[in-house]
Protein backbone atom coordinates (compact mmCIF):
# COMPACT_ATOMS: atom_id res chain seq x y z
CA UNK A 1 0.00 0.00 0.00
CA UNK A 2 2.92 2.41 1.19
CA UNK A 3 4.46 1.76 -2.73
CA UNK A 4 0.92 2.11 -4.30
CA UNK A 5 0.42 5.58 -2.34
CA UNK A 6 4.53 6.66 -3.42
CA UNK A 7 3.33 5.65 -6.87
CA UNK A 8 0.63 8.28 -6.73
CA UNK A 9 2.85 10.88 -5.38
CA UNK A 10 5.64 10.44 -7.59
CA UNK A 11 3.08 11.04 -10.48
CA UNK A 12 2.15 14.14 -9.17
CA UNK A 13 5.16 15.18 -9.05
CA UNK A 14 5.91 14.36 -12.93
CA UNK A 15 2.71 16.65 -14.01
CA UNK A 16 4.82 19.47 -12.31
CA UNK A 17 8.27 18.56 -13.70
CA UNK A 18 6.48 18.32 -16.76
CA UNK A 19 5.54 21.64 -16.93
CA UNK A 20 9.49 22.22 -16.71
CA UNK A 21 10.42 20.22 -19.81
CA UNK A 22 11.24 22.19 -22.57
CA UNK A 23 10.74 21.45 -26.53
CA UNK A 24 13.61 20.21 -27.99
CA UNK A 25 13.88 22.23 -31.61
CA UNK A 26 17.24 19.76 -32.59
CA UNK A 27 14.50 16.92 -31.92
CA UNK A 28 12.02 18.02 -34.04
CA UNK A 29 10.18 19.65 -31.76
CA UNK A 30 9.99 16.59 -29.42
CA UNK A 31 9.77 16.31 -25.38
CA UNK A 32 10.22 14.04 -22.73
CA UNK A 33 6.82 12.90 -21.55
CA UNK A 34 8.15 12.13 -17.86
CA UNK A 35 4.17 11.22 -17.05
CA UNK A 36 4.08 8.78 -19.54
CA UNK A 37 6.94 7.62 -18.99
CA UNK A 38 6.59 7.12 -15.26
CA UNK A 39 3.44 5.80 -15.78
CA UNK A 40 4.63 2.95 -18.60
CA UNK A 41 7.67 2.37 -15.86
CA UNK A 42 4.59 2.22 -13.25
CA UNK A 43 2.62 -0.39 -14.78
CA UNK A 44 5.27 -2.76 -14.83
CA UNK A 45 5.81 -2.86 -10.99
CA UNK A 46 1.69 -2.80 -9.76
CA UNK A 47 -0.99 -5.22 -10.12
CA UNK A 48 -3.80 -5.06 -12.77
CA UNK A 49 -6.49 -3.22 -10.88
CA UNK A 50 -4.14 -0.41 -9.66
CA UNK A 51 -2.58 -0.35 -13.25
CA UNK A 52 -6.23 0.84 -14.44
CA UNK A 53 -6.41 2.98 -11.35
CA UNK A 54 -3.47 4.77 -12.20
CA UNK A 55 -4.28 4.88 -16.26
CA UNK A 56 -7.35 6.99 -15.03
CA UNK A 57 -5.85 8.92 -13.06
CA UNK A 58 -3.02 10.39 -15.45
CA UNK A 59 -4.89 9.99 -18.23
CA UNK A 60 -8.01 12.08 -16.86
CA UNK A 61 -5.49 14.69 -15.70
CA UNK A 62 -3.28 14.79 -18.69
CA UNK A 63 -6.27 15.65 -20.58
CA UNK A 64 -7.53 18.19 -17.98
CA UNK A 65 -3.81 19.97 -18.63
CA UNK A 66 -3.15 19.59 -21.98
CA UNK A 67 -6.37 18.62 -24.13
CA UNK A 68 -7.08 21.14 -27.29
CA UNK A 69 -10.65 21.66 -27.95
CA UNK A 70 -10.80 21.71 -31.80
CA UNK A 71 -14.22 20.34 -33.56
CA UNK A 72 -14.19 18.58 -36.82
CA UNK A 73 -16.42 20.60 -39.40
CA UNK A 74 -19.04 19.14 -41.24
CA UNK A 75 -18.66 15.48 -42.30
CA UNK A 76 -20.23 12.30 -41.07
CA UNK A 77 -19.12 13.03 -37.46
CA UNK A 78 -19.96 17.00 -37.52
CA UNK A 79 -23.19 15.67 -35.31
CA UNK A 80 -20.44 14.39 -32.67
CA UNK A 81 -20.32 17.00 -29.76
CA UNK A 82 -16.46 15.95 -28.95
CA UNK A 83 -13.54 17.58 -30.21
CA UNK A 84 -11.19 16.05 -32.86
CA UNK A 85 -9.49 13.99 -29.64
CA UNK A 86 -12.18 13.10 -27.79
CA UNK A 87 -11.85 14.32 -24.28
CA UNK A 88 -10.78 10.74 -21.78
CA UNK A 89 -8.52 9.25 -24.94
CA UNK A 90 -5.92 9.43 -23.35
CA UNK A 91 -7.21 7.41 -20.27
CA UNK A 92 -7.57 4.82 -23.16
CA UNK A 93 -4.28 5.21 -24.76
CA UNK A 94 -2.87 4.90 -20.83
CA UNK A 95 -5.32 1.78 -20.19
CA UNK A 96 -4.23 0.02 -23.82
CA UNK A 97 -0.12 0.83 -23.32
CA UNK A 98 -0.38 -0.31 -19.49
CA UNK A 99 -2.03 -3.44 -20.06
CA UNK A 100 0.94 -4.33 -22.46
CA UNK A 101 3.40 -3.58 -20.95
CA UNK A 102 1.89 -5.93 -17.25
CA UNK A 103 3.12 -9.10 -19.79
CA UNK A 104 6.78 -7.91 -18.90
CA UNK A 105 6.09 -7.92 -15.23
CA UNK A 106 8.19 -11.37 -15.10
CA UNK A 107 11.34 -9.59 -16.77
CA UNK A 108 11.64 -6.49 -14.47
CA UNK A 109 11.24 -8.44 -11.72
CA UNK A 110 14.23 -10.47 -13.04
CA UNK A 111 15.93 -7.66 -13.34
CA UNK A 112 16.13 -7.91 -17.12
CA UNK A 113 15.20 -4.29 -18.39
CA UNK A 114 15.97 -4.47 -21.67
CA UNK A 115 12.45 -5.11 -22.80
CA UNK A 116 10.85 -3.27 -20.47
CA UNK A 117 12.52 0.09 -21.90
CA UNK A 118 12.40 -0.87 -25.44
CA UNK A 119 8.56 -1.40 -24.61
CA UNK A 120 8.21 2.06 -22.67
CA UNK A 121 9.80 3.90 -25.62
CA UNK A 122 7.66 1.60 -28.02
CA UNK A 123 4.31 2.46 -26.05
CA UNK A 124 5.06 6.21 -26.02
CA UNK A 125 5.14 5.70 -29.40
CA UNK A 126 2.00 3.98 -29.87
CA UNK A 127 0.07 6.82 -27.64
CA UNK A 128 1.16 9.87 -29.91
CA UNK A 129 0.73 7.69 -33.07
CA UNK A 130 -2.46 6.83 -32.39
CA UNK A 131 -3.61 10.60 -31.41
CA UNK A 132 -2.37 11.53 -34.78
CA UNK A 133 -4.33 8.85 -36.56
CA UNK A 134 -7.75 10.16 -34.82
CA UNK A 135 -6.66 13.69 -35.72
CA UNK A 136 -6.02 12.34 -39.47
CA UNK A 137 -8.89 10.17 -39.58
CA UNK A 138 -11.00 13.64 -38.62
CA UNK A 139 -9.44 16.06 -40.94
CA UNK A 140 -10.14 13.29 -43.74
CA UNK A 141 -6.87 11.73 -44.86
CA UNK A 142 -3.44 11.12 -43.77
CA UNK A 143 -0.61 13.69 -44.30
CA UNK A 144 3.19 11.60 -42.76
CA UNK A 145 6.04 13.99 -43.26
CA UNK A 146 9.72 12.64 -42.42
CA UNK A 147 9.51 15.37 -39.70
CA UNK A 148 6.30 13.41 -38.13
CA UNK A 149 8.43 10.43 -37.69
CA UNK A 150 11.41 12.05 -36.71
CA UNK A 151 9.47 13.36 -33.90
CA UNK A 152 7.75 10.17 -32.82
CA UNK A 153 11.24 8.55 -32.81
CA UNK A 154 12.84 11.27 -30.72
CA UNK A 155 10.32 11.18 -28.50
CA UNK A 156 10.24 7.28 -27.70
CA UNK A 157 14.19 7.79 -27.52
CA UNK A 158 13.73 10.33 -24.77
CA UNK A 159 11.31 8.20 -23.15
CA UNK A 160 13.28 4.87 -23.39
CA UNK A 161 16.19 6.82 -21.72
CA UNK A 162 14.78 7.92 -19.03
CA UNK A 163 12.95 4.86 -18.08
CA UNK A 164 16.00 2.84 -16.80
CA UNK A 165 16.26 5.69 -13.88
CA UNK A 166 12.46 4.97 -13.29
CA UNK A 167 12.79 1.78 -13.28
CA UNK A 168 15.50 1.65 -11.18
CA UNK A 169 13.99 4.06 -9.01
CA UNK A 170 10.75 1.62 -8.64
CA UNK A 171 12.66 -1.51 -7.94
CA UNK A 172 14.73 0.34 -5.11
CA UNK A 173 11.68 1.82 -3.51
CA UNK A 174 9.79 -1.68 -4.21
CA UNK A 175 12.70 -3.05 -2.19
CA UNK A 176 12.63 -0.32 0.72
CA UNK A 177 9.01 -0.78 1.33
CA UNK A 178 9.04 -4.40 0.89
CA UNK A 179 6.72 -4.42 -1.61
CA UNK A 180 6.78 -7.79 -3.66
CA UNK A 181 5.90 -7.52 -7.24
CA UNK A 182 3.28 -9.93 -8.15
CA UNK A 183 2.24 -11.72 -10.79
CA UNK A 184 -1.42 -11.42 -11.55
CA UNK A 185 -2.36 -13.34 -14.55
CA UNK A 186 0.68 -15.25 -15.25
CA UNK A 187 0.53 -17.68 -12.57
CA UNK A 188 0.58 -20.59 -14.34
CA UNK A 189 4.15 -20.05 -15.26
CA UNK A 190 5.76 -18.90 -11.92
CA UNK A 191 5.64 -20.85 -8.56
CA UNK A 192 2.31 -20.55 -6.07
CA UNK A 193 4.46 -17.70 -4.09
CA UNK A 194 4.43 -15.19 -6.70
CA UNK A 195 8.22 -15.76 -7.28
CA UNK A 196 9.36 -16.31 -11.15
CA UNK A 197 10.50 -19.63 -11.66
CA UNK B 1 -8.47 -13.15 -15.74
CA UNK B 2 -9.59 -12.92 -11.31
CA UNK B 3 -12.91 -11.89 -10.51
CA UNK B 4 -11.08 -8.91 -8.93
CA UNK B 5 -9.41 -7.82 -12.29
CA UNK B 6 -12.64 -8.24 -14.22
CA UNK B 7 -14.68 -5.90 -11.94
CA UNK B 8 -12.25 -3.38 -12.07
CA UNK B 9 -11.99 -3.39 -16.04
CA UNK B 10 -15.54 -3.24 -16.88
CA UNK B 11 -15.35 0.01 -14.14
CA UNK B 12 -12.58 1.13 -15.73
CA UNK B 13 -14.45 1.32 -19.26
CA UNK B 14 -17.76 2.21 -17.51
CA UNK B 15 -15.91 5.16 -16.74
CA UNK B 16 -13.99 5.95 -19.54
CA UNK B 17 -17.50 6.14 -21.40
CA UNK B 18 -18.81 8.14 -18.91
CA UNK B 19 -15.77 10.78 -19.49
CA UNK B 20 -15.72 10.58 -23.06
CA UNK B 21 -19.59 11.60 -23.02
CA UNK B 22 -18.59 14.80 -20.87
CA UNK B 23 -20.22 17.88 -22.80
CA UNK B 24 -17.91 20.73 -23.89
CA UNK B 25 -19.25 22.91 -21.21
CA UNK B 26 -18.28 19.76 -18.22
CA UNK B 27 -15.11 19.48 -19.98
CA UNK B 28 -14.04 23.14 -20.38
CA UNK B 29 -15.24 23.31 -16.50
CA UNK B 30 -12.07 20.54 -15.60
CA UNK B 31 -9.39 21.83 -17.67
CA UNK B 32 -10.34 25.49 -15.85
CA UNK B 33 -9.58 23.23 -12.73
CA UNK B 34 -6.52 22.00 -13.98
CA UNK B 35 -5.21 25.55 -15.36
CA UNK B 36 -5.89 26.98 -11.74
CA UNK B 37 -3.50 24.03 -10.40
CA UNK B 38 -0.96 24.36 -12.82
CA UNK B 39 -0.78 28.01 -12.97
CA UNK B 40 1.88 28.64 -10.06
CA UNK B 41 3.94 25.93 -12.22
CA UNK B 42 3.43 27.61 -15.56
CA UNK B 43 4.14 30.82 -15.01
CA UNK B 44 7.52 29.47 -12.88
CA UNK B 45 8.19 27.42 -15.99
CA UNK B 46 7.21 30.36 -18.35
CA UNK B 47 9.97 32.46 -16.24
CA UNK B 48 12.97 30.36 -16.66
CA UNK B 49 12.44 29.74 -20.26
CA UNK B 50 12.53 33.45 -20.21
CA UNK B 51 15.42 34.05 -18.15
CA UNK B 52 17.55 31.19 -19.87
CA UNK B 53 16.46 32.93 -23.23
CA UNK B 54 17.72 36.25 -21.77
CA UNK B 55 20.81 34.80 -20.89
CA UNK B 56 22.87 35.31 -24.00
CA UNK B 57 21.21 39.27 -24.73
CA UNK B 58 23.29 41.75 -23.80
CA UNK B 59 22.39 42.76 -20.16
CA UNK B 60 21.60 47.06 -19.92
CA UNK B 61 23.08 49.11 -17.18
CA UNK B 62 21.10 51.47 -15.40
CA UNK B 63 22.30 54.59 -17.47
CA UNK B 64 21.06 52.81 -20.40
CA UNK B 65 17.69 51.95 -18.78
CA UNK B 66 17.55 55.22 -18.44
CA UNK B 67 18.10 56.60 -21.51
CA UNK B 68 15.69 53.78 -22.73
CA UNK B 69 13.18 54.50 -20.41
CA UNK B 70 13.10 58.37 -21.78
CA UNK B 71 13.25 56.99 -25.30
CA UNK B 72 10.10 55.10 -24.46
CA UNK B 73 8.61 57.84 -22.95
CA UNK B 74 8.82 59.75 -25.67
CA UNK B 75 7.38 57.42 -27.90
CA UNK B 76 4.85 56.95 -25.53
CA UNK B 77 3.66 60.42 -25.87
CA UNK B 78 4.54 61.15 -29.94
CA UNK B 79 1.70 57.56 -30.24
CA UNK B 80 -0.58 59.46 -27.98
CA UNK B 81 -0.94 62.41 -29.56
CA UNK B 82 -1.13 60.34 -32.58
CA UNK B 83 -4.25 58.28 -31.06
CA UNK B 84 -5.82 62.04 -30.78
CA UNK B 85 -5.32 62.69 -33.73
CA UNK B 86 -6.69 59.37 -35.28
CA UNK B 87 -9.78 60.08 -33.00
CA UNK B 88 -10.69 63.24 -34.89
CA UNK B 89 -9.89 61.58 -38.62
CA UNK B 90 -12.51 58.93 -37.28
CA UNK B 91 -15.31 61.40 -36.15
CA UNK B 92 -14.85 63.11 -39.20
CA UNK B 93 -14.56 59.91 -41.61
CA UNK B 94 -17.77 58.42 -39.74
CA UNK B 95 -19.33 61.87 -39.92
CA UNK B 96 -19.16 61.52 -43.90
CA UNK B 97 -20.17 57.95 -43.62
CA UNK B 98 -23.41 59.06 -41.70
CA UNK B 99 -24.00 61.25 -44.71
CA UNK B 100 -23.82 58.69 -46.96
CA UNK B 101 -25.46 55.93 -45.02
CA UNK B 102 -22.51 53.80 -44.65
CA UNK B 103 -22.05 51.74 -41.55
CA UNK B 104 -19.93 53.63 -38.78
CA UNK B 105 -16.83 52.57 -38.28
CA UNK B 106 -14.69 52.20 -34.69
CA UNK B 107 -10.93 51.50 -34.36
CA UNK B 108 -10.62 48.12 -33.07
CA UNK B 109 -10.47 47.11 -28.96
CA UNK B 110 -7.37 45.70 -28.40
CA UNK B 111 -6.33 43.55 -25.02
CA UNK B 112 -2.19 43.16 -24.20
CA UNK B 113 -1.66 39.47 -22.91
CA UNK B 114 1.55 37.72 -22.04
CA UNK B 115 2.11 34.10 -23.04
CA UNK B 116 2.19 31.30 -19.90
CA UNK B 117 3.31 28.24 -21.85
CA UNK B 118 4.57 27.48 -25.11
CA UNK B 119 3.69 24.45 -26.98
CA UNK B 120 1.48 22.29 -24.27
CA UNK B 121 0.01 20.28 -27.39
CA UNK B 122 1.83 17.46 -29.13
CA UNK B 123 -0.05 18.00 -32.05
CA UNK B 124 -1.56 21.60 -32.24
CA UNK B 125 0.31 24.13 -33.12
CA UNK B 126 -0.72 26.62 -29.40
CA UNK B 127 -0.03 29.17 -26.74
CA UNK B 128 -1.79 29.69 -23.67
CA UNK B 129 -1.89 33.34 -22.43
CA UNK B 130 -2.81 34.95 -19.12
CA UNK B 131 -6.07 36.82 -20.63
CA UNK B 132 -9.33 35.46 -20.49
CA UNK B 133 -13.39 36.29 -19.95
CA UNK B 134 -12.79 38.52 -17.84
CA UNK B 135 -10.66 40.79 -20.03
CA UNK B 136 -13.72 40.12 -23.03
CA UNK B 137 -11.73 37.28 -24.76
CA UNK B 138 -13.75 35.14 -26.86
CA UNK B 139 -13.49 31.92 -28.93
CA UNK B 140 -12.31 33.05 -32.66
CA UNK B 141 -10.91 36.37 -31.43
CA UNK B 142 -7.89 36.98 -33.38
CA UNK B 143 -4.53 37.27 -32.20
CA UNK B 144 -2.00 40.25 -33.69
CA UNK B 145 1.37 41.25 -33.32
CA UNK B 146 3.02 44.60 -34.02
CA UNK B 147 5.60 44.10 -36.80
CA UNK B 148 7.38 47.40 -37.40
CA UNK B 149 4.62 49.38 -39.13
CA UNK B 150 2.28 46.57 -39.77
CA UNK B 151 0.56 44.28 -37.41
CA UNK B 152 1.08 40.61 -37.80
CA UNK B 153 -1.17 38.06 -37.49
CA UNK B 154 -0.51 35.14 -34.88
CA UNK B 155 -3.42 33.17 -34.62
CA UNK B 156 -6.96 32.99 -32.83
CA UNK B 157 -8.49 32.12 -29.35
CA UNK B 158 -9.36 28.85 -29.61
CA UNK B 159 -10.81 28.05 -26.14
CA UNK B 160 -11.01 30.60 -23.05
CA UNK B 161 -9.98 28.75 -20.33
CA UNK B 162 -10.97 31.03 -17.28
CA UNK B 163 -10.72 34.41 -16.06
CA UNK B 164 -7.66 35.16 -17.03
CA UNK B 165 -6.12 32.63 -19.15
CA UNK B 166 -6.89 31.10 -22.63
CA UNK B 167 -5.56 29.23 -25.50
CA UNK B 168 -4.42 30.42 -28.79
CA UNK B 169 -4.46 28.40 -32.03
CA UNK B 170 -1.37 29.73 -34.05
CA UNK B 171 -1.61 30.45 -37.20
CA UNK B 172 1.27 27.51 -38.06
CA UNK B 173 -1.72 25.12 -36.88
CA UNK B 174 -3.45 23.17 -39.87
CA UNK B 175 -6.72 24.31 -37.99
CA UNK B 176 -5.96 28.04 -38.16
CA UNK B 177 -7.05 29.16 -41.24
CA UNK B 178 -7.13 32.18 -42.71
CA UNK B 179 -8.74 33.80 -46.24
CA UNK B 180 -5.44 35.35 -47.80
CA UNK B 181 -4.33 37.77 -50.05
CA UNK B 182 -1.16 38.42 -52.25
CA UNK B 183 0.11 42.07 -52.09
CA UNK B 184 -0.63 44.45 -55.07
CA UNK B 185 -2.92 41.54 -56.52
CA UNK B 186 -6.59 40.44 -56.58
CA UNK B 187 -5.83 36.88 -55.91
CA UNK B 188 -6.97 35.23 -53.14
CA UNK B 189 -6.58 32.03 -51.53
CA UNK B 190 -6.73 30.22 -47.85
CA UNK B 191 -3.49 29.73 -45.83
CA UNK B 192 -2.64 27.29 -43.24
CA UNK B 193 -0.43 25.61 -41.55
CA UNK B 194 0.70 22.07 -41.93
CA UNK B 195 -0.25 19.13 -40.21
CA UNK B 196 2.20 17.21 -37.98
CA UNK B 197 5.12 19.82 -38.48
CA UNK B 198 7.50 20.05 -35.58
CA UNK B 199 9.78 22.89 -36.42
CA UNK B 200 9.51 26.40 -34.11
CA UNK B 201 8.92 28.20 -37.77
CA UNK B 202 7.08 25.75 -40.51
CA UNK B 203 6.56 26.86 -43.75
CA UNK B 204 2.95 27.92 -44.40
CA UNK B 205 0.19 26.82 -47.29
CA UNK B 206 -1.67 29.40 -49.68
CA UNK B 207 -3.80 26.96 -51.32
CA UNK B 208 -6.58 27.47 -54.13
CA UNK B 209 -4.97 30.37 -55.88
CA UNK B 210 -5.62 30.35 -59.66
CA UNK B 211 -2.66 29.09 -61.85
CA UNK B 212 -2.21 33.08 -63.29
CA UNK B 213 -1.11 34.04 -59.82
CA UNK B 214 1.42 36.37 -59.93
CA UNK B 215 3.19 35.04 -56.91
CA UNK B 216 7.37 35.68 -56.99
CA UNK B 217 9.53 34.87 -54.11
CA UNK B 218 9.58 37.75 -51.58
CA UNK B 219 5.82 38.60 -52.41
CA UNK B 220 4.15 39.66 -49.11
CA UNK B 221 0.77 38.14 -48.31
CA UNK B 222 -1.80 39.35 -46.12
CA UNK B 223 -5.19 38.46 -44.31
CA UNK B 224 -7.54 39.61 -46.74
CA UNK B 225 -10.74 39.86 -44.26
CA UNK B 226 -12.71 37.39 -46.77
CA UNK B 227 -14.84 35.18 -43.96
CA UNK B 228 -15.08 38.58 -41.41
CA UNK B 229 -13.18 36.30 -38.43
CA UNK B 230 -9.58 38.20 -39.11
CA UNK B 231 -9.16 41.88 -40.50
CA UNK B 232 -8.26 42.30 -43.05
CA UNK B 233 -4.54 44.03 -43.88
CA UNK B 234 -2.77 42.04 -41.47
CA UNK B 235 0.62 40.73 -42.90
CA UNK B 236 0.78 36.70 -42.72
CA UNK B 237 4.03 36.20 -44.71
CA UNK B 238 6.09 36.21 -47.64
CA UNK B 239 6.00 33.92 -50.44
CA UNK B 240 8.94 31.67 -50.92
CA UNK B 241 7.97 29.56 -53.84
CA UNK B 242 4.57 28.10 -55.99
CA UNK B 243 3.83 25.15 -57.56
CA UNK B 244 1.21 25.00 -59.84
CA UNK B 245 -1.10 22.16 -59.90
CA UNK B 246 -4.07 20.80 -62.18
CA UNK B 247 -5.99 23.40 -61.71
CA UNK B 248 -5.02 25.93 -59.03
CA UNK B 249 -1.61 27.13 -57.97
CA UNK B 250 0.17 26.81 -54.36
CA UNK B 251 2.27 28.88 -52.99
CA UNK B 252 4.56 28.51 -49.45
CA UNK B 253 4.65 31.30 -47.06
CA UNK B 254 7.21 31.50 -44.59
CA UNK B 255 5.77 33.26 -41.88
CA UNK B 256 6.06 36.99 -40.82
CA UNK B 257 6.01 36.34 -37.35
CA UNK B 258 8.43 34.40 -34.72
CA UNK B 259 6.33 32.13 -33.75
CA UNK B 260 9.51 30.97 -31.26
CA UNK B 261 9.58 34.28 -29.74
CA UNK B 262 6.19 35.19 -28.62
CA UNK B 263 6.21 36.77 -25.28
CA UNK B 264 3.51 39.90 -25.60
CA UNK B 265 0.82 39.74 -28.04
CA UNK B 266 -2.45 41.73 -28.83
CA UNK B 267 -5.76 40.42 -29.08
CA UNK B 268 -8.46 41.79 -30.70
CA UNK B 269 -12.12 42.05 -29.05
CA UNK B 270 -15.02 40.49 -30.47
CA UNK B 271 -16.76 43.69 -30.02
CA UNK B 272 -14.58 45.32 -31.92
CA UNK B 273 -15.68 46.09 -36.25
CA UNK B 274 -13.25 43.98 -37.69
CA UNK B 275 -14.82 43.65 -41.08
CA UNK B 276 -17.34 46.76 -41.69
CA UNK B 277 -20.45 45.80 -43.86
CA UNK B 278 -21.30 48.47 -46.67
CA UNK B 279 -25.02 49.06 -46.61
CA UNK B 280 -26.00 50.53 -50.51
CA UNK B 281 -26.52 54.22 -49.87
CA UNK B 282 -30.60 54.38 -50.52
CA UNK B 283 -31.11 58.26 -52.03
CA UNK B 284 -26.94 59.25 -53.28
CA UNK B 285 -25.26 60.11 -56.40
CA UNK B 286 -22.15 58.60 -55.01
CA UNK B 287 -21.52 54.96 -55.86
CA UNK B 288 -20.52 52.81 -52.70
CA UNK B 289 -17.00 51.98 -52.89
CA UNK B 290 -15.25 49.31 -51.15
CA UNK B 291 -13.92 49.56 -47.46
CA UNK B 292 -11.00 48.78 -45.93
CA UNK B 293 -10.84 47.72 -42.23
CA UNK B 294 -7.72 49.20 -41.62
Amino acid sequence: MRFLLLLGSLLALSFIIQEFLPVFDWAYGSRLLLVHALFLAAAIAVPFPAMLVMAFACGFFWDARYHVPIYPDGGTLGILTQSEVPFGFTIFLFGITGALLQGVRPLFRRGRWELPVFMIGLCTGIILLLEYLVISFHRGGLEVSPEFWWKLLMTCLFSSLVSPFLLLLLSRAAERMRYRIRMDGLKRRHTPDGDAF
Amino acid sequence: MSRLNLIFLITFIGMLIWVTLFNPGAVSTIQRGAQVAMSPFMKASNGIDTAVAELGGDALGPAQLRERLSQVEQERDRLKLEVIQLDEILEENNELRRALQYREKSLLSLVAARVVSRKPAQWYHTLVIDKGSAEGLAVDSPVILPLGEEAGLIGKVSEVLGPHSAVVLLLTDEMCQVSAKLENSQEQGILSGQRGATRAQPDLHLRYLSKEADAKPGTKVYSSGAGELFPAGLILGEVVSLSIGVIDAEVIVKPAVNFDELVDLFIILPNSSTEPEVTAPEATAIPPKPVSAR
